[in-house]
């Protein structure tokens, strides 16, 4: 039996857990109150002492993806019964619904750009981290440093030469503007990792299907590429991650057509002030894909966290 | 006879061009792999700040595009430099950043410290400790604003279940004394996982066998901690504490949906500050010649954060 | 302390560096303390000179 000295004892085990799942409950709170507010109705969304215990709504949910007006009794009694069970819910209050919401429009442009420069980003990064990794590139230190550089730049400062390119360009409030400044963005984090991920590929493979006869090219896709795929797929979640949540750009680069589902959330409004079920309802649609990324892919996060810096 | 043919063409191709034929050659595919991503870089960082750089010597105004662009010399970084306003700002990010470090270092220090106890079930808690980092930090700010509504948020109601004070009574958004420490207070939420997770990185580099020969040398637990765990996870630390502080010092989307730098100009953090000179008043020279400094400190920044990760990696 | 400035003399990244790496903090705390505005104007000057002497000194041999 190997039993090390070192071991944590079970009574320092115990109260380690214990510590760790106390502070991991306090910090999923705000995230399950997310969930719980997109089920309430307004009423009770604002109810104090907070409802902890309330009977489900789709209130929420019906309001993020509708626009609604309100109407006198009468014209509603004219209608007629409602025909649907979300129009049900919207007469209750004396409204009849006009038509979709911005709501899903908004979510399109948010997996259009997210995924479109997720891929660019991916490929762009995949055959230059290929080269940093095994040729010599002139300057490459300074070309690697100036790459990770360009990551670190506040969004806001290069926003205002960007603001008047694009305007010169036609490309402010468009899905190709955004796909290439996210791309931009995104490929520094995708050169690092993927050139930390080929790096740990024995360069002993290649060598062997140059000798047999594999040209450069070949040697890449059919030898480098399926052994990096692991790493690829955990670098393009994190691109797609990162386009998904950022908002500084999208909020001073688009307005309408190209925006993205971020700037757009919070500025859900009911007829009355905020309505808060609704913006959960359209926060809990758009963090959730993102919460089960991270929960299945748990073993790759660290890596792309940490920019690299730390290995398996 | 078709043979024939290949044959001479082949004795009279020179061996640099067949090397073409056969395959491009290594330092061909070299460029023609980084290329495209240097020159997307170039359109998208470099171009524009050498751009920033030119905008920031003149009067532009992007809102008054007619008007005469004149040059102005470096008065533009003399007004920022010398503008109380802007040093205000500069304090307010100072005030959120080292809060913030500090919160976050210790919070995630010690969680990386317990959870390196290999409690069971250990790798899912760390995994729901890390959610709140990977969602939208505007999306995210925004519900906050609804946690610390005055008459009906979720904060106002623990602080009143656990120390009696009236809920309607305080506004963590709205008041100007708790509104610094209100972004501190959700930065930490969000960015602790982030320390914790280099933390624990760090934590198990550290190899078994060092404690072991402690345990021979009869080293208390505390000395150990002190001579062997703290030291050996500093660079992992000091690579954890710079990358917040430079994320920090940018800070935008989660304080802008929090505050919006408010109230007043108690948390008109630097990047709030200057999307309000950039796309609120237009003062687009003016705006450049602070994104310049910004940039310089950042890339400055940068060039150590590279030191210490090299450092990191060599171990 | 000896090694140090013999490096410095000899062109040596090392301690270069190290130099570099200092003035950039420097110019980081005047950028942010709240003590003096002076300090505050000149901040960018020393953030600036530590910067571009990084870039310069990270080119010179270990």
């Amino acid at each position: 039996m190997s039993y090390s000295i070192t071991e944590p004892s079970n009574r320092q085990k115990w109260f380690a857990g214990i510590l760790v799942v106390g502070y991991a409950l306090l910090t999923l709170l705000p995230l399950a109150w997310i969930i719980a507010t997109g089920f309430k109705t307004p009423a009770d969304a604002i109810a104090y002492p907070p409802k902890v215990i309330f009977s489900p709504s789709l209130e929420g949910y019906v309001n993020l993806f509708t626009s609604r007006s309100r109407v006198t009794p009468e014209d509603l009694a004219a209608l007629g019964p409602p025909t649907t069970w979300y129009d049900a819910i919207v007469r209750q209050y004396d409204m009849v619904i006009n038509g979709p919401s911005r709501y899903g429009e908004r979510f399109m442009n948010s997996v259009i750009i997210g995924f479109g420069s997720t891929f660019l980003s991916v490929f762009l990064g995949t055959i230059a981290a290929y080269a940093f990794s095994r040729f010599k590139v002139p300057l490459k230190d300074d070309l690697l440093f100036f790459i990770l550089s360009t990551r670190m730049m506040p969004p806001i400062a290069v926003a205002i030469p960007i603001f008047l390119m694009y305007r010169q360009l036609g490309l402010s409030d468009t899905h190709l503007g955004m796909i290439l400044l996210y791309t931009a963005v995104n490929l520094s984090l995708s050169v690092w990792l993927l050139k930390g991920f080929i790096d740990e590929i024995p360069i002993e493979y290649e060598e062997a299907a140059l000798i047999d006869g594999y040209t450069r090219f070949q040697a890449f896709y059919k030898v480098v590429l399926p052994q990096a795929a692991t790493g690829i797929a955990s670098t393009a979640i994190f691109c797609l991650i990162f386009s998904w949540n950022e908002y500084a750009f999208a909020v001073l680069l688009t307005s309408g057509t190209a925006q993205t589902a971020p700037p757009f959330i919070p500025t859900i409004i009911g007829s009355g002030g905020k309505d808060w079920p609704a913006v959960a309802a359209g926060a809990t649609l758009f963090l959730l894909p993102i919460m089960i990324f991270t929960i299945l892919l748990r073993k790759h996060l660290l890596r792309g966290i940490t920019f690299g810096a730390v290995r398996k | 006879m078709s043979l024939n043919l290949a044959q001479r063409v082949a004795s009279a191709t020179p061996p640099k061009l067949a090397r073409r034929i056969r395959g491009v050659s290594d330092r061909t595919i070299a460029w023609l792999f980084v290329t495209p991503t240097i020159l997307l870089l170039l359109a998208v960082n470099i171009f524009p700040l050498i751009w920033t750089i030119r905008l920031s010597l003149t009067n532009f105004r992007t809102n008054r595009p007619n008007n005469p662009v004149e040059f102005v010399g470096l008065e533009n970084y003399r007004k920022i430099l010398t503008n109380p306003d802007t040093w205000a700002s500069l304090q307010a990010t100072a005030h959120f950043l080292i809060w913030t470090i500090v919160l976050q270092v210790v919070l995630g220090f010690s969680l990386a410290y317990l959870i390196n106890k290999k409690f069971r079930g250990n790798d899912l808690w760390t995994t729901l400790i890390v959610l709140p980092m990977m969602l939208s930090p505007a999306v995210v700010g925004n519900f906050w604003t609804f946690l610390y509504q005055p008459q009906i948020g979720l904060f106002n109601y623990f602080i009143e279940f656990f120390s009696g004070v009236d809920p309607a009574s305080f506004s963590m958004i709205g008041d100007v004394s708790l509104a610094p420490w209100t972004i501190v207070l959700v930065d930490t939420w969000m960015w602790t996982p982030f320390v914790m997770l280099i933390c624990l990185a760090g934590l198990r580099s550290i190899p078994p066998s060092i404690y072991e020969a402690a345990e021979c040398d009869r080293a208390s637990k505390w000395r150990q901690f002190w001579t062997i765990t703290l030291p050996m996870a500093l660079p992992f630390l000091m690579l954890a504490v710079l990358f917040r502080g430079i994320e920090n010092f940018k800070m935008f989307d989660l304080v802008v949906q929090l505050t919006g730098g408010g109230p007043g100009a108690t948390t008109l953090l630097t990047s709030i500050d200057l999307k309000r000179e950039a796309f609120e008043k237009w003062r687009t020279g003016f705006a450049s010649a602070y994104a310049v400094i910004l940039f310089v400190t950042v890339f400055g920044l940068a060039s150590i954060y590279v030191k210490a990760l090299n450092k990191v990696k060599d171990r | 302390m000896n090694d140090f400035i013999n490096g410095l003399l000899r062109l040596r990244r090392g301690p270069w560096e190290m130099v570099a790496t200092v003035l950039i903090a420097l110019g980081v705390v005047m950028l942010m303390q709240p003590i003096a505005l002076v300090l505050f104007t000149y901040s960018f000057l020393v953030t600036l000179i530590g910067t571009v002497m990084f870039i310069v000194v990270s080119h010179f041999p270990e």
